[in-house]
This record gives structure tokens, C-alpha cells and sequence, in this order.
């Protein structure tokens, strides 16, 4: 490997691995506070590619039941991803409503809500081709305004070409993650927050409203999850109803590899991720899933607990 | 007028009845005792009314309205605060965030930071250790954090739960002088102890609970004279 390969590899492990971290936050927000992994969350990601797409860009191809449909009005992008990431927050507030509390009320095993979260994930997923169909839809470059699509240099005889999606990306996911953090760690809702996911019943003799803060949880876990969609997709494209199913696994990937519940781990594992799929030689590139797990699974053999995580003894 | 009137409650763990037909009144500016052997239902009795338990009959009234329906968080908005049986402290947030979500029902954040300070003075050995995290204090210092959070909410009227379970008798001491001082302020207090003699001692009147029935109810002082009740509660 070439030293401006290796410095390619970095920076798009960087910038993917950023969004990563952002997305695996939205997991590991609902896990702290309900001790599940929720399984919709890749679907929120999914769909909030498509929202952000049918404000952003609105043309839609040739299946589905809105096929040739073209939304006349069209946002611009900054605007349409921060609505797409509000509606993703709100969905996700939606699933909290109707897939998990009821469950929560009578008392139900956490599998269950882990099985209803895979439903609600499968019914997002098939409403999705239902209506928009199963092709890739792409983000014109022309979003971004008129900006250099990449920016190119040289080391010795190779080129590094860094694209302005990523750099883009890249801040957007560094601003959400110091802003998350500041909130969390610094203000009283943070606190407050934090002291729901310790301790439920000691939180509401507070005064703190148990359920509300969950639905603060599902709202902030939505909007990464959405956010996280979008930004891939504008990346990459939005490749068909299923494409949030890799990156769920690849979310929860993350999560166990930072430590369950750990917020720094998280950003960790997300980083982490991201530079192993980087790394990982274009010819072998449809194993990158398969890579990355394998070294999940020895780094658990290492420390089950994940990188940063507490030890189980301590959770349980 | 009865701040707070326990009527006919009655609270079960699925099916095992853990308080049955208790009526309880605490009147404004009043100090009332709780106190009963283990397991009669004490703890059963505070949780109910700070709603953390669903009763199965009667009600619960504070300030003249029922709260017999009120979520848990809503009744600290109402005025009052439940200092728990065992130290409940939040043991991954700093002594001091503890103490600010005491008073996560206030909104004079000016006057939150002044009664920080007062904890402080109330409780030196939690200002020492303000960003300390709670779970690493000892478990007399918890007790304290516990108490100074419940008072942050400045509550009308404070639940207590053996406010002095593990705490060295010097310190019981100041215990009870706070909550003597607490109560000449003007917060009404509803208090749980198995240190029976000095909590009656400083109450005005108390309840005898056995097995989650009131047996005897009157003036702390002529409790203490009570044969029966000496007996069964006072050792002697
Ligand atoms: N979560 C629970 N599930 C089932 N039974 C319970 C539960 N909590 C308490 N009990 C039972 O209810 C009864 C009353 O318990 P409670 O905690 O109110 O007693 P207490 O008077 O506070 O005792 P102590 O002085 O030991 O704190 C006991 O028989 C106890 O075993
Ligand atoms: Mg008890």
C-alpha cells in the first residue's frame, strides 16, 4: 500500500466511520435508557433517506405505487435533511408509542419488545418498496450548490482525491456528536436523562417524567438514525428499501464493539468500523461485513464487555 | 386541615397484601412517626404515596385533592419528596448533580445554587466531595446525599425512609436536629424509623403499623408511656 492509498483509506474510513458513530448513538441512547437493542432503528435510517430525498430531490423512478411522481417544490438540502431528521425523530417516537410501550406497561419481556421492533422494522422496509419501489435513488451533485465535487493531490506518483461529500459529512457528523455530547454530559435535560437510564423509579421520586424522557430518547435516537440515512445516501445513493438492513448490522456491530450503553464507545466503535471497511482491498470489498465481524468477534473473546463498556457483572 | 389523609388504603404485591385498610392523616407544620417491625409495611406505605405503587383500595389525598391517580412525578411537583429506604443516590452523576436534580422541579435556578450551598454547610462532607461521583461515597455519606436531594425539591411535605439506617449516633443526632429544624421552618414531615424511641421523641404523634394494619395511633408522648407499645418497639 502506497502512502497516499493508506491516507485514501483513512479518510474514507474517517468520514464513514463518523457517520457510523452517529448512527450506532441512536442505538445505544434507547439501550441505556431500556436496556434493548431496537431493531427498527435501521429502518428509521432507511426512511429517513427517503424523506430527505423526496424533499431534497422528489423524482421518483418507475415502480411503486408513486412511480413518476415529481414533488414540484424543492428544498434546499440543508433544509430538507434537518425536516428529514426531525420526521425520523418522530417515527421513532411513533414506534416508541405503538411497538414498545404497551409492551412495557404489561410488564412484557424485553425479547418481546426486541420482536416488535423487528416487526415494526420489516412493516417501514416493505411500506417503503410499496410506495417508492426498489430502484437506487441518487442525490444530484447539484444539492451542495456550486462547489467543487472533490478536491485532488498528489504524493509522489499517486493521487489522494478527497470528495466534498465527505468532508461535508464528516463536519456535520463532528458538530451533531460535540453538540450530543455537550448536551448529555453538560445541561439538565442531559442529567436528567442520564438519570432515567440509571434509575427509573429514583428518577420519577425527581419529579422527571419517565416516559416522557423515553420519548426524548426515541426522538434524538430517530434523528441520528435519520440523519446517519441521509447522509450515506447522499453519498452513495439511496440503494433500494433494504439498503438500511446492512448498516443496522453494522450498527449493532458497532455498539457491541464500543460496549453496550457506553456513548464514548460508540463514537469509538463507529471510527473503528469505518477505517476496518476502508481498509479492506476493493477486490474483497463485498466482504467488508464479514471482516468487520470477524474482528468484532475476537476482540469479544478479548473483552466481552466491549472496548468501552462496563463489565456485565455491573449491568446485569 | 389534614395536608395529607390516607383513607382505607390498601396495597398488594401481586397477591400478597402488604398494607391493608391503613387510614393516616399528617396535618400541616405536624412531625408524624411510622414505625412498625420488619416488613409491616412502612416502606409499602411511603411508596404508596409518593405513587410508586398502585393501590388496590382507597385514596390518597394531599392539600384537599386527590392524587390517588397521579403519576410519581407529578406529585413532587405537587410538594412532596420521598427520601427512599437504602440510599438511592444516582452513583454515576457527581454529588452536586444529585443535588441539582433534586430540585429538577424548581425553576429559580439562582435560589437552586444558594440551597446547593446550604446542603453544603448542612452536610460539610458532601461540599468536600461535590464532584466526587455518588456511587464512590461511603454509605453514611449516600444516606446524607439522599436526605440533602430530597430536601432540594423543598417539599411541603418530606417522606423519609429510616432516614438514619447506617449512620454513625453522632451523626443520627444531627439528623434529628435537622429534621427538628427543617420542621420549625414550616415543612411537615412524615417520618420512618426503626430507632423508634428517638423518632417518637421527636415527632408529634405516631403510628404503629403491624403486619399492614395501624394498631395504635396517638401522641408521640403518650406512645411512649404505652405499655404495649414500649414492649413491642422500645426495648424496654
Ligand atoms: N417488591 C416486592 N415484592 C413482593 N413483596 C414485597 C415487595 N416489597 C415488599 N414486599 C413485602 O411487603 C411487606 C411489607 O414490606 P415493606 O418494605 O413495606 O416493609 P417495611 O415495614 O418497610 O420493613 P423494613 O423495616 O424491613 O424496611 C413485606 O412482607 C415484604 O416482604
Ligand atoms: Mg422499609
Amino acid at each position: 500500500m502506497t502512502t497516499a492509498q493508506f491516507l485514501q483509506n483513512l479518510l474514507n474510513g474517517i468520514s464513514i466511520g463518523s457517520v457510523y458513530a452517529i448512527f450506532a448513538l441512536g442505538y445505544t441512547l434507547v439501550f441505556s435508557i431500556l436496556g434493548i437493542i431496537n431493531f427498527a432503528h435501521g429502518a428509521v435510517f432507511t426512511l429517513g433517506a427517503y424523506l430527505t430525498y423526496a424533499m431534497a430531490v422528489g423524482q421518483f423512478g418507475i415502480n411503486g405505487l408513486l412511480s413518476g411522481l415529481s414533488i414540484p417544490v424543492q428544498l434546499p438540502f440543508p433544509v430538507a435533511l434537518l425536516l428529514g431528521c426531525i420526521l425520523s425523530g418522530l417515527v421513532s417516537v411513533l414506534i416508541e408509542r405503538l411497538a414498545f410501550r404497551p409492551l412495557r406497561n404489561r410488564g412484557g419481556d424485553a425479547l418481546l419488545a426486541l420482536v416488535s421492533s423487528l416487526g415494526v422494522a420489516l412493516v417501514t422496509v416493505n411500506a417503503i418498496q410499496y410506495f417508492v419501489g426498489s430502484e437506487i435513488y441518487s442525490f444530484p451533485p447539484e444539492i451542495y450548490g456550486d462547489i467543487k465535487p472533490a478536491i485532488t493531490f498528489s504524493i509522489g506518483e499517486s493521487v489522494v482525491v478527497i470528495r466534498t461529500v465527505q468532508v461535508i459529512i464528516f463536519g456535520v457528523c463532528m458538530a451533531v456528536l460535540v453538540s450530543l455530547g455537550f448536551l448529555i454530559a453538560r445541561t439538565r435535560f442531559g442529567k436528567a436523562l442520564r438519570a432515567v437510564a440509571e434509575n427509573p423509579a429514583t428518577a420519577s421520586l425527581l419529579g422527571i417524567s419517565v416516559n416522557r424522557f423515553i420519548l426524548y430518547t426515541f426522538f434524538l435516537s430517530g434523528f441520528l438514525g435519520g440523519l446517519a440515512g441521509s447522509l450515506v445516501g447522499t453519498s452513495f445513493g439511496v440503494a433500494g428499501p433494504y439498503f438500511g438492513v446492512t448498516y443496522g448490522l453494522q450498527g449493532i456491530a458497532v455498539i457491541v464493539l464500543g460496549g453496550l450503553g457506553s456513548i464514548p464507545g460508540s463514537v469509538l466503535g463507529g471510527i473503528i468500523i469505518g477505517l476496518i471497511e476502508a481498509f479492506v482491498p476493493p477486490d474483497y470489498s463485498a466482504y467488508k461485513e464479514a471482516v468487520s465481524f470477524a474482528l468484532l468477534f475476537l476482540i469479544l473473546m478479548v473483552r466481552p464487555q466491549g472496548l468501552l463498556g462496563q463489565s456485565q457483572i455491573q449491568k446485569v | 386541615m389534614a395536608l395529607l389523609a390516607l383513607e382505607n388504603v390498601s396495597v398488594n404485591y401481586g397477591g400478597i397484601q402488604a398494607v391493608r385498610g391503613v387510614n393516616l392523616e399528617v396535618n400541616t407544620g405536624e412531625v408524624v412517626t411510622l414505625i412498625g417491625a420488619n416488613g409491616a409495611g412502612k416502606s409499602t406505605t411511603l411508596r404508596a404515596i409518593s405513587r410508586l405503587l398502585k393501590l388496590r383500595e382507597g385514596a390518597i389525598r394531599f392539600d384537599g385533592r386527590e392524587i390517588t391517580g397521579t403519576a410519581p412525578d407529578a406529585v413532587v411537583t405537587l410538594g412532596i419528596a420521598h427520601c427512599p429506604e437504602g440510599r438511592q443516590v444516582l452513583a454515576r452523576q457527581s454529588v452536586e448533580d444529585n443535588l441539582e436534580l433534586g430540585a429538577y422541579v424548581r425553576r429559580d435556578f439562582a435560589a437552586i445554587r444558594d440551597d446547593i450551598g446550604k446542603m453544603y454547610d448542612l452536610f460539610p462532607r458532601l461540599g468536600e466531595r461535590r464532584n466526587q461521583s455518588a456511587g464512590t461515597l461511603s454509605g453514611g455519606e449516600q444516606q446524607m446525599l439522599a436526605i440533602a436531594r430530597a430536601l432540594m425539591s423543598r417539599p411541603r411535605l418530606l417522606l423519609l425512609d429510616e432516614p438514619s439506617l447506617g449512620l454513625a449516633p453522632l451523626i443520627v443526632l444531627e439528623i434529628f436536629s435537622i429534621i427538628r429544624n427543617l420542621n420549625e421552618q414550616g415543612t411537615t414531615i412524615l417520618l420512618v424509623e426503626q430507632n423508634a424511641r428517638l423518632a417518637m421523641q421527636n415527632s408529634h404523634r405516631t403510628y404503629v403499623i403491624e403486619a399492614g394494619q395501624i394498631t395504635f395511633t396517638g401522641p408521640s408522648r403518650e406512645l411512649l408511656e404505652d405499655e404495649r407499645v414500649m414492649r413491642a418497639y422500645l426495648g424496654d
